[in-house]
């Protein structure tokens, strides 16, 4: 970090994807996606089961590596960057995690912390991420007896926990940390959803970068700043909700129909997905 | 489920002084009697004879062992994300067996005298080969089917088992009573040389295995999660199988085939601790020791003068234990 980027982090283009091509035995995941996720923003991708959501979130976070294009990190190649120095710059919550062992959930979140190697504020960073994902009365209890929306939200203390800022109080505490997180919102109620959407935004005002796959589209218009919707591997568009989120690109790119309002004062969308009767 | 360092601190203790309790009654027990009390007054020309060269080794290498076998155990259920994970029960142990018989059958023609080096050698590359073609049939995409894993492991078991009865079959009658013996796994005759080869080769393992205890816990997340928190699994695998394989060859080498040790530590030590490998290693490796001192105290107290093998008697134990545990997993289904 060598020259001062503070004044337009906002617009800093962070991550590139370049007509990034992604096959398994012939088959064609993702086809020459070219996208952009700037820092301090949410980027919310959409499309339907198998659009190669999860498969671009996981060449983003170099779990995968692309057939052919690649991702630029930071105006960087993404495998110029090893495994140790990607993980202090951002975090990742995969869809699923299965797990045999018995960690109780503060040493779950403290294995997160341990990932920035030495820290002198470990207690107050756990204390921190368990307070925020409404996690500090299940702290001693063993993972694998919470439930499903539980462990989600340990999960998620676990990943705040490795890029969590020394000082959260300073308007830039999250400047170059990004968090990628894949359909985070599965299991959760209501109500921890409202309330982490809550911090996500507040994140990002201080530069967190976020990219989140969702199905909810009507929580994801509340949400986000930008969209990304992927049909059957491509692009089907880029860019903000209004322009995204439309009637059209809605029944084209992921087949529902929904009626759709802007709220005056937020200019964000309201999307009300309708069921109609065959 | 609270682990405070007190607790910790204590039960590492106390695991400390049954170590050296156990080893002291193994010392002092034995045909010819010998007490702490000869040990102070001098003890004959013959005594010092026994508790040198035979009790001694006999009792150290019973500890390093125990230690050896309970770390590979955790290691390998680590790389199987899997508490079932067992060097005896997925047939890493018995592949080790039949590389060392190899060595002693095929070898015994070629050099004459084959030494623990050859065995253990032979046996940790057919014990590492063993881990590598298991993790490849019973894990895909880093998710490891634990039903597949322990049928694969009766398969290695038996395709181990065979080989080395036909190897048996081949060699000739002194040959064939040390290999049988062997097999059931014993401590008698041991040499330093030996037990100096099997220490160093368990502490290189010891040493590479609590390097990698942070990516262990990450490991056992999930393999994406691994790479997720900074860690190369890639390298990280390599590293297990290698040095469980190692620990696994040096035992099976020197006193052959010790079954449930890896099993029924580390189980009963995350009941005690928690999971954090940082906990269950070390421990681990203690109650291994201590374990396997008292169970071979009980091999030759218990059917004096005849000698149990202990290896015998591990399975007798941790049969049972294993059983109990896959009970308890239906249970909880």
């Amino acid at each position: 970090m060598g020259h001062d980027v503070s004044k337009d982090v906002g617009q800093f283009v962070d991550i590139e994807v370049d007509s990034l091509s992604f096959s398994v035995h012939e088959n064609r995941m993702l086809n020459r996606v070219t996208a952009r996720f700037s820092a301090g923003q949410i980027h919310c991708i959409l499309g339907q089961n198998g659009a190669g959501k999860s498969t671009l979130l996981k060449c983003l976070s170099k779990e995968l590596s692309p057939s052919e294009g690649g991702v630029k990190w930071k105006n960087h190649p993404l495998e110029s960057f090893s495994y140790a120095q990607l993980a202090i710059q951002r975090a990742v919550l995969s869809q699923s995690t299965e797990l045999s062992f018995a960690f109780t959930v503060e040493q779950l979140v403290r294995f997160g912390v341990e990932v920035r190697g030495h820290c002198e504020h470990t207690a107050e960073i756990i204390r921190s991420v368990l307070q925020i994902c409404d996690m500090q009365h299940l702290q001693a209890r063993d993972y694998l007896t919470l439930s499903g929306g539980e462990q989600k939200r340990a999960q998620l203390a676990r990943v705040l926990a490795q890029i969590w800022p020394d000082e959260p109080q300073n308007p830039h505490a999250f400047r170059g940390k990004w968090l990628l997180l894949d359909e985070w919102t599965a299991g959760l109620d209501i109500k921890h959803q409202q309330q982490l959407g809550r911090y996500f935004q507040a994140w990002a005002a201080q530069g967190l970068g976020i990219i989140m796959v969702l199905h909810d589209i009507a929580f994801a218009a509340q949400l986000a700043d930008q969209c990304l919707i992927l049909q059957s591997g491509n692009v089907y568009s880029q860019g903000d909700l209004l322009n995204c989120l439309t009637q059209d690109s809605l029944r084209e790119a992921l087949e529902i129909n929904a009626r759709i309002e802007v709220d005056a004062i937020s200019q964000r969308p309201f999307i009300y997905p309708i069921i109609e009767s065959f | 489920m609270n682990f405070n360092g007190h607790k910790i601190s204590s039960l590492i203790l106390l695991l400390i002084v049954l170590l050296v309790i156990s080893m002291l009654l193994s010392l002092f027990s034995g045909d010819m009697s010998l007490s702490a009390w000869d040990l102070l007054a001098g003890l004959s020309p013959q005594q010092s004879l026994i508790l040198w060269e035979i009790r001694l080794p006999r009792t150290l290498m019973t500890a390093i062992v125990g230690a050896g076998l309970a770390i590979s155990g955790v290691a390998l259920q680590a790389l199987f994300r899997n508490p079932l994970a067992e060097p005896g029960l997925i047939g890493v142990s018995s592949s080790a067996a039949f590389g060392a018989v190899l060595v002693i059958v095929l070898g015994g023609v070629v050099w004459q005298d084959v030494s623990v080096w050859q065995m253990s050698l032979s046996a940790f590359i057919a014990a590492a080969l063993s881990t590598a073609l298991l993790y490849s049939i019973a894990t895909r995409n880093g998710h490891t089917d634990v039903a597949l894993m322990l049928l694969a492991g009766v398969a290695f078991n038996a395709v181990a088992g065979a080989l080395t009865q036909l190897l048996i079959t081949f060699s000739d009658d002194s040959q064939l009573r040390s290999v049988l013996f062997w097999m059931m796994g014993s401590f008698a005759n041991l040499s330093w040389a030996s037990v100096g080869i099997v220490l160093s080769l368990v502490l290189v393992s010891l040493i590479g295995l609590w390097r990698l205890v942070k990516p262990m816990n990450a490991f056992v997340l999930g393999e994406n999660v691994c790479i997720q928190m900074g860690y190369e699994p890639k390298w990280f695998k390599w590293q297990v199988m290698g040095f469980s394989a190692l620990m696994v060859g040096a035992a099976v080498s020197v006193v052959g085939v010790i079954g449930f040790v890896g099993l029924v530590v580390p189980h009963i030590m995350r009941l005690l601790i928690g999971s954090d490998h940082r906990l269950v290693l070390p421990l681990s490796a203690l109650a291994g020791a201590i374990l396997l001192v008292v169970a071979d105290l009980f091999a030759r107290q218990i059917l004096y003068p005849a000698e149990l093998p202990i290896g015998l008697l591990m399975a007798l134990l941790g049969g049972p234990f294993f059983l109990m545990l896959l009970l308890n997993k239906r249970r909880r289904i």
